[in-house]
């Protein structure tokens, strides 16, 4: 009994703890361990440690299937430099982010403020445009490959009303790039609006009231009244955007698997993935997927502060 | 001045032409998909529901199994563990909580296949790969900081006075928590279910990897898996996708009144 209240204080040096007066307390040890430890742990194994290992496996050269594997410090980062393939990663991952952040954003606030009115005819759209939010992207790569294809949905219908060569949207080199980000934009439309929507719902009603007595126009409201108070909404849509970006996979592998061509809709976690698991070059794709997470980390804390501080200032 | 009505539903209407084109396409045969895909199914057949229900290979069947399996475990295990965790970090006056609370909220952000690889390597050490055991773990490990962050904002507003007049009246930790804290945080458990029961039904790559191509796969991956034998006969593909997809959406529909609710709850508290 005397054991459990030394060692509850010793953690929590507190005088102003109420004092633990009976052993019917578990210790601060035993507490630790029945509901800190078990989440603790799997985040330990499978985040936390594997994070590690990226690291370190980027200053090797390991290979499962080319032993022996050695230190090579640097290097795989210095390879980055030149390889082609990454620079044109690298570009598509910006490219579909881009796209994605714009497209997603200024379709999802204005069918935001098209459907900020309280009846049923809202409401159901507003669970149209979710829809896609709660699919799987594997799903809605299927439905859009389907509809894209040379021979697609879409095609089909071009025809029909006289295109003779309609383009391929999947299968023109130049052209694939965007039609993944379209189809990720189309996907990532409702989440924008349902966070514009609770965004819109934010703003007074008697602010705009007063601004219109006041002679405002409904640009000028706009503009001086909802776009600043939706100032949290677009943060969390940029942050959430470009993250989902930069993370593009499922796409790229379920409708082009990188083609057409030679890369041209490879993106930087596709080839993380690609570089590890078909070139088995664990080493190198280690150091991609450091660079990866750093661009990933960069955008989490300093758009994030950046948007935020605009947030404040409004 | 009323054009709003007609522009919502037309917008509405274009943005859902991709669902409604898998919707009717389901129930036609592989010929009339072709010449007609936008029109109404009449007559509607059933066939490519019951082929993708009766499949050789089992593709849906066992990936449904997989799937079910694989998302209950991971997020019954989930809701329990981030509860817990969540609730000790909130309650928590050691520096060091919050220095697990860094490192948590850091794991948000880590996109998958940054781990991928060494997540294999893990699973061998345990020889767990290929194992839905094994990939339930995975799932517990990347999502408990979701979990966690969730529950936190909610524990903050479960007044501290219920706990200690729990613990005056005989109660210990453990009961304190299951008896009285567990149930008010029902809201956060609820949204913490919700994202993590539709992310984790989602998820491609995880399973992809680590149940790798010999063993049984879940649902999603089985429709990625299905569209490279199916080709160009849409109507199969579409009618795996629907099935796919249903058990998620009704888990959805039925627990989303209290999502709305839990978060709009969890942001005025937080």
């Amino acid at each position: 009994m005397t054991q459990t209240t030394h060692r509850e204080t010793r953690v929590t040096p507190r005088p102003a703890r109420p004092p633990r007066r009976n052993g019917r307390f578990l210790p601060a040890l035993g507490r630790f361990s029945l509901f800190a430890l078990p989440g603790l742990l799997a985040y330990t194994l499978f985040v936390l440690v594997p994070i590690g290992m990226t690291g370190y496996n980027s200053l090797t050269n390991l290979n499962p299937f080319n032993p022996p594997t050695q230190f090579v410090g640097l290097r795989n980062y210095v390879n980055l430099l030149s390889d082609a393939e990454f620079h044109q990663a690298l570009l598509n991952t910006v490219i579909i982010t881009a796209i994605i952040t714009v497209l997603a954003n200024a379709g999802g606030l204005l069918i935001a403020m098209l459907l900020d009115r309280p009846t049923k005819l809202y409401v159901l759209l507003r669970g149209v445009f979710f829809t896609p939010v709660v699919l799987s992207s594997v799903v809605i790569s299927v439905i859009w490959q389907a509809i894209l294809t040379d021979d697609g949905l879409l095609n089909s219908a071009l025809r029909g009303l006289g295109v003779d060569e309609p383009p391929g949207w999947l299968s023109d080199p130049g052209l694939a790039i965007y039609s993944i980000a379209w189809i990720m934009a189309w996907q990532m439309l409702g989440f924008c609006v349902v966070v514009y929507l609770a965004g819109l719902q934010g703003v007074p009603r008697e602010l705009n009231e007063a601004a219109s007595i006041d002679g405002a126009s409904a640009l000028q409201r706009f503009r001086n009244v909802t776009w600043p108070m939706l100032a949290p909404a677009l943060t969390i849509n940029v942050v959430m955007l470009l993250i989902t970006g930069f993370k593009a996979y499922d796409q790229v592998r379920v409708i082009t698997n990188g083609g057409p061509g030679n890369g041209t809709t490879v993106t930087m976690a596709f080839q993380v993935v690609q570089t590890a698991f078909v070139s088995n070059r664990i080493g190198y794709s280690s150091a991609l997927a450091a660079v990866m997470l750093a661009i990933v980390a960069f955008i989490s804390v300093v758009v994030l502060r950046f948007l935020q501080k605009r947030e404040v200032s409004q | 001045m009323n054009a709003r009505p007609i522009v919502a539903t037309f917008v509405g209407v274009v943005f859902f032409l991709p669902l409604y084109l898998v919707l009717v396409n389901i129930f036609k045969p592989s010929a009339a998909v072709v010449a007609d895909p936008a029109g109404l199914p009449f007559p509607p057949t059933f066939d490519n529901l019951a082929a993708v229900l009766n499949r050789p290979d089992h593709l849906f069947t066992f990936g449904l199994i997989n799937s079910i399996a694989v998302t209950a475990l991971s997020v019954t295990v989930l809701t329990v563990f981030s509860a817990m965790l969540g609730h000790y970090l909130a309650r928590s006056r050691h520096w060091a909580a919050k220095v697990v609370m860094g490192t948590l909220l850091c794991g948000l952000m880590i996109p998958v296949p940054v781990i991928m690889a060494p997540i294999t390597t893990v699973l061998k050490w345990f020889d767990l790969m290929t194992t839905l055991q094994g990939l339930v773990l995975v799932n517990v490990g990347y999502y408990v900081p979701f979990g966690v962050l969730l529950f936190m904002g909610f524990v903050r507003g479960v007044p501290l006075e219920l706990e200690e007049a729990a613990a005056l009246d005989g109660a210990n930790r453990f009961r304190v928590f299951w008896q009285v804290v567990f149930p008010l945080l029902r809201p956060a458990s609820a949204s913490v279910m919700i994202f993590l029961g539709v992310w984790i039904w989602n998820d491609f790559l995880t399973p992809l990897i680590v149940l790798g191509p010999d063993s049984g796969t879940t649902v999603t991956v089985g429709v990625y898996r299905a569209i490279g034998q199916y080709q160009s006969d849409f109507g199969s593909v579409f009618a795996f996708m629907f099935l796919a997809t249903l058990p998620i959406l009704i888990f959805y529909l039925a627990l989303q009144k209290n999502f709305v609710k839990g978060l709009t709850g969890g942001a005025v508290k937080g």
